[in-house]
């Protein structure tokens, strides 16, 4: 029996189908069958609280998201959170990764410690910076106030604009190493003969790094622009941590949670979180791309 | 340059690190002592051990809160990558060397999971969750986090299958060996070091793993600790001691498997953006 069952299973079609359709199980139960759901949802007129009072909709809650003056207002906060943490994970990740590839003692230790705010989880992140930047305590006031640039501790995350520019702080610190470790690979794999013949021809070491370093790293910096836009998008535990519902910081991911789960309000929350979808999709798609490129190149 | 990289990437642990072992009258000094007087660890008696209440904590320990907090998230992290160590593997070998009716669609409809965008995933798992009675269970969080991590490994794991000859396995098929034996014999040991990279990432995104708990999970049967560290926040006042504790022991797990793995983690991490 377990021998005629062995067989069986040895077969190529056999095996591959036994090994495939638990995962494929779960990802129906728990990602495609959820999604189908929360489309549905969207087109309902459906409060979590109120169930009794459920009833299709049409587009209404697609209009009411395009037409909530919260949502607009957090697309503007987001796209200027987005901006502002692609230039500078961009910059400080290849300011690292530069460094990194030269040779030195220790490089070794260096290049492990530099993942280190990547591995912390983003809430703790979040934690991390809200007591950094504590109005009554905090490090960032004692350092300043020691630094003679402030004369008295100040309550930065109740001033809207400083908050939404120190969140952006904070996400830039948690995700640069991940670019940075990209980029270093790149930088690594660049062959040392191709700087020896640009020395031979002439090239100083502004002209190498003009010449070979930035064509080397721009499909791979295509690549992380596209990463990072997605990241900081999608950014969560970090804000939610640091700022919870305030105004001040509050992105479409934040906004969406807020309606969905805070008020539950399912209806228009779906909807939401379709139109934030077909936006991160597009960009997805647009990384999914670009790396099977490399795969086949 | 090389001390400004160190500042920057380590000043900010350092600084909880220092918090969570310093008295209260120094954690709350103006201005701050970096360097700590009298160090103590009152704070980590109080997460994991004795536990006195604290404002805000409706009745629960802070020890009883952050204890439950760890062992769920253990659990969690634990049976996930255990999944992923079995499934990745066998995912990995069937679509790189089994030929099979439908391997491309199969292999698309996996992946796609990684294009599905998750927030509408979440509001209609929340649904499915209550249908199914797997809201605030453990079980749910695994089958949820394996879920969301197993496409990325089983792409990746392909690419690496593809990536090494398979002669050794086409000899140990035509020496009468099973796929699965050839598998466990042969392949597994050509791919360890893939495997190893997938497994720790695994495990990395479930104990990081913060939104979809905080959705589906409301009781310490299975809140992890991402989840419980936020009840310290109350609405006028942090503990900012015990807070700093929680957190010191919440970044531990994921740094010192960075600090052990990194080798693998770097391949990891730049093959599974740039395949």
């Amino acid at each position: 029996m377990k021998k005629r069952f062995l067989n069986w299973l040895d077969n190529r079609q056999h095996l591959a189908y036994t090994i495939i359709i638990p995962t494929l199980f779960l990802l129906l139960c728990f990602a495609y069958y959820p999604a189908i759901q929360s489309f549905r949802f969207s087109f309902l007129k459906y409060n979590i609280k109120m169930p009794g009072r459920t009833g299709f909709n049409g587009l209404v809650n697609y209009i009411a998201v395009l037409r909530d003056p919260q949502f607009i207002k957090s697309v503007i906060r987001v796209s200027y959170f987005m901006s502002i943490a692609t230039v500078l994970v961009v910059l400080i990740s290849l300011g690292i990764a530069l460094t990194l590839n030269v040779k030195f003692g220790g490089r070794g230790i260096l290049r492990t410690i530099i993942i280190i705010p990547w591995a912390i989880p983003p809430v703790v992140n979040g934690f991390l910076w809200k007591w950094i930047f504590n109005g009554d305590f905090g490090a960032l006031n004692g350092l300043l106030f020691q630094l003679g640039i402030i004369d008295k501790y100040q309550f930065w995350l109740n001033n809207p604009f400083v908050a939404l520019n120190l969140s952006i702080f904070m996400f830039v610190w948690r995700y640069s190493p991940f670019i940075t470790v990209l980029f270093l690979g790149v930088l690594q794999s660049i062959p040392n003969e191709l700087y020896e013949a640009a020395r031979v021809d002439g090239a100083g070491p502004l002209g190498q790094f003009f010449f070979i370093t930035v064509p080397s790293l721009q499909r791979v910096g295509a690549i992380a622009v596209i990463l990072i836009l997605i990241a900081s998008f999608t950014v969560f535990d970090d804000i939610y941590a640091l700022m919870g519902f305030d105004e001040a910081t509050k992105t479409p991911m934040i906004y969406n949670y807020e309606v969905t789960f805070e008020m539950g309000r399912f209806g228009k929350g779906s909807a939401m979180a379709y139109m934030i979808g077909i936006f991160l999709f597009i960009l997805t798609m647009l990384y999914i791309r670009m790396s099977f490129r490399k795969e086949k190149a | 340059m090389v001390a400004l990289i160190i500042f920057w990437s380590l000043a900010p642990v350092l600084w909880i690190l220092i918090s969570s072992i310093s008295t209260r009258a120094e954690l709350y000094s103006v201005p701050p002592h970096w360097l700590p007087q009298n160090v103590t660890f009152t704070a980590y008696k109080n997460v994991l051990i004795s536990g006195e209440g604290f404002r805000g904590g409706g009745g629960i320990s802070a020890a009883e809160l952050i204890r439950k907090g760890i062992l769920n998230s253990v659990f969690i992290a634990v049976i996930t990558t255990a999944l992923v160590m079995i499934f990745a593997p066998l995912l990995g070998y069937a679509f790189s060397r089994l030929t099979f009716r439908g391997r491309n669609l199969f292999f698309y409809i996996i992946i796609g999971i990684i294009a599905l965008p998750s927030w509408p995933v979440l509001i209609g798992l929340f649904s499915v969750f209550s249908a199914i009675g797997l809201l605030d269970t453990k079980l749910g969080l695994i089958l949820l986090s394996f879920t969301f991590r197993i496409p990325f490994e089983t792409w990746f794991m392909k690419g690496y299958f593809e990536s090494v000859p398979s002669e050794l396995e086409d000899a140990a098929r035509i020496d009468g060996c099973t796929h699965i034996q050839t598998l466990y014999k042969v392949s597994i040991h050509v791919v360890r070091p893939g495997l190893i990279a997938v497994s720790i990432i695994s495990f990395l995104f479930t104990w990081n793993m913060f939104t979809a708990p905080l959705v589906l999970t409301y009781t310490l049967r299975s809140k992890p600790l991402t989840v419980v560290m936020t009840e310290f926040i109350g609405q006028y006042f942090v503990h900012w001691d015990l807070m700093s504790a929680a957190a010191v022991l919440a970044i531990i797990p994921p740094v010192a498997i960075v600090l052990f793995f990194q080798k693998y983690i770097v391949k990891g991490l730049s093959a599974g953006a740039i395949k």
